[in-house]
């Protein structure tokens, strides 16, 4: 039908009166490390679900490989691997053994079994581990574990749902890494969810925004940031309360703005000029402000001024 | 398309690559496999030790009332160990490596057989044990090697029901409490019977009742028809079908449980 790793069309999800998602349309070449972003709630784990084989959209299509989805899970669960958050591994078993009963469900014989969890082990830096029970990993080579297995069967395409949440700065950056020449290396496309603005800027070619079920804005990173205006100025109060009568003062004087806990981001053409004005204005309504920064746009103001939310 | 030729999807194999995987976690958690057996002997040495006199009671034909006992260590032990397919489940939805087995092209019939299979295996080891102990407690068979055996092989088909029970309960509600309190089922299916003394000497109605109305009740006739009389057409066929009707009723419930909760939603 399609010659794109991933073609979805249409794709909505209904459960009871609520929209889950209302209406995706994504089409992602092969290659492709494709970041998929949005707030808490926004459809993300919904539409990840769909895609990997484990639920059903209430109405349109998705193609994975040309392989249509819906009627056919199985032959997609073959050329597709796949890292959930809502996954998890048996605590009970070792690292090895979760690898070769991996392959050995995905049709591989013992010897070739045993042959690639080897291969994995070593490439993932887990061979120290291999034979020890996966109880006693730590987090980051938990991560590892579950990379390794989704990569037993030699997948084309990746789906990774927020692979680096809960990783210490330096664990996330070996990842990246890995997960860079996998896409290199193997020419496999990359799906990933994440809630870290820097990863999808610094791993992804193209990038989606998703919030309330539909898709707001998509381009690469730098597309996205040029969008921006061209400066973000950042005002701290004391607290929330504060920020939000400023807020409101701000939104009144047309100014494009958006908050985050105690800070006001305000998106302006002109950082210093524009400072200069707001600021008396919050002297004169007595809104003290504690904290004062004027910075170009980062991918995480991106989706602030898009959704309204922080990236959290 | 190249990768789909290099994979072949079997159901044999993935039945046994899952249910030798089921063995290994089980062998590696004993502590959850050891109450269980104890709890079957401690019926057994217990019983015997304290109510081997009644024995000698006109009703018990001149039973040994090891011979009587028996049945219920047995039955015990099959049901823990069948209600072990349940837990086994339980662990994978509460680890969700249940998710991660659904996101590959297995079988899903193997994903829920191989537990069950497991607690079987459990279960016949189990009975086999109970047995070697009454051996060496003086128990003497009628029917010799053929009648023990077959009494673990009615004690397979009772633990089979039960880890349908066990097993649709497990994929119904998802969490350890409450296929652990479903389990309790246990206490009346066992102890709602003439599990200590024959049925003519139990003088409350009700319990006659609940009795003739417990399937258990059967099983034990047949187990214990084997153990003290010898083959004997009526109480074997009423153990029989007791099982038969209770396994399949459990099995479908199961079967059913299974298919609505591996279906995409």
């Amino acid at each position: 039908m399609t010659n794109d790793a991933i073609a979805v069309e249409g794709v909505k999800k209904q459960y009871g009166q609520f929209e889950a998602l209302r209406g995706i349309d994504l089409q992602i070449p092969y290659g492709e490390i494709f970041g998929f972003l949005g707030p808490n709630g926004a459809g993300k784990s919904t539409l990840i679900q769909i895609l990997t084989t484990l639920a059903l959209p209430t109405s349109g299509h998705v193609n994975i490989a040309g392989i249509d989805v819906i009627a056919h899970p199985d032959d997609v669960r073959f050329t597709i691997g796949v890292a959930l958050q809502d996954t998890g591994v048996d605590p009970l078993l070792t690292g090895r053994e979760l690898l070769i009963l991996q392959a050995r469900l995905f049709g591989m014989n013992k010897k070739a079994a045993m042959e690639r969890a080897s291969e994995l082990l070593h490439q993932f830096g887990l061979e120290e581990a291999a034979d020890r029970r996966v109880k006693t990993y730590s987090g980051g080579m938990r991560r590892r574990l579950d990379l390794s297995l989704s990569l037993v069967h030699r997948p084309k395409i990746l789906f990774l749902d927020e692979p680096t949440t809960g990783l210490d700065p330096q664990n996330r950056l070996s990842l990246w890494e890995l997960l860079r020449s996998i896409n290199q290396e193997t020419d496999t496309t990359i799906f990933l969810t994440t809630q870290y603005l820097e990863e999808a800027d610094a791993l992804c070619g193209q990038l989606a925004i998703i919030d309330h079920g539909q898709i707001i804005e998509r381009g690469s990173p730098q597309a996205l940031k040029r969008k921006m205006r061209r400066d973000v100025i950042d005002f701290e109060f004391m607290d929330r309360q504060t920020a939000e009568k400023a807020f409101e003062m701000v939104t009144s004087k047309e100014f494009a703005c958006a908050i985050a806990d105690e800070t006001l981001h305000v998106f302006t053409e002109n950082g210093a000029q524009d400072t200069r004005i707001l600021l008396p204005l919050f002297e004169e309504c007595q809104l003290e402000v504690v904290g004062l920064k004027v910075t170009p746009p980062t991918l995480d103001d991106v989706f602030i001024q898009l959704t309204g939310q922080e990236a959290k | 398309m190249s990768t789909m030729k290099t994979y072949r999807r079997s159901f044999f194999r993935d039945l046994l690559v899952l249910t030798k995987r089921s063995i290994l976690v089980t062998l590696r958690v004993p502590f959850a496999i050891i109450p269980n057996l104890a709890i079957s002997l401690f019926f057994l040495l217990v019983y015997q030790a304290g109510l081997s006199g009644i024995g000698s009671i006109p009703a018990f034909g001149g039973a040994h009332y090891l011979n009587f006992i028996l049945p219920v260590a047995i039955v015990s032990g099959a049901v823990g160990g069948a209600g072990g397919s349940g837990q086994a489940l339980i662990r994978d939805l509460e680890t969700r490596y249940f998710t991660k087995l659904r996101l590959t092209p297995v079988s899903r019939t193997a994903l829920v057989l191989a537990p069950m299979i497991t607690g079987m295996l459990q279960l016949m080891v189990q009975s086999t044990l109970i047995m070697i102990v009454a051996y060496f407690m003086g128990l003497q068979v009628p029917t010799g090697i053929l009648g023990a055996i077959a009494v673990i092989l009615l004690a397979s088909g009772w633990g089979l029901a039960f880890a349908g029970y066990a097993v649709a309960i497990a994929l119904r509600s998802g969490n350890g409490q409450t296929a652990q309190a479903a389990t309790f089922i246990f206490f009346p299916l066992l102890f709602l019977s003439d599990t200590f003394v024959p049925l003519s000497l139990i003088a409350s109605s009700w319990l006659k009742v609940a009795s003739t109305i417990n399937p258990t009740t059967y099983v034990f006739g047949a187990m214990r028809s084997i153990l003290i009389q010898g083959w004997q057409a009526k109480p074997l066929l009423e153990g029989l079908l007791a099982i038969a009707v209770l396994a399949a009723i459990t099995l479908i419930w199961a079967a059913t449980t299974a298919r609505k909760t591996l279906r995409r939603a």
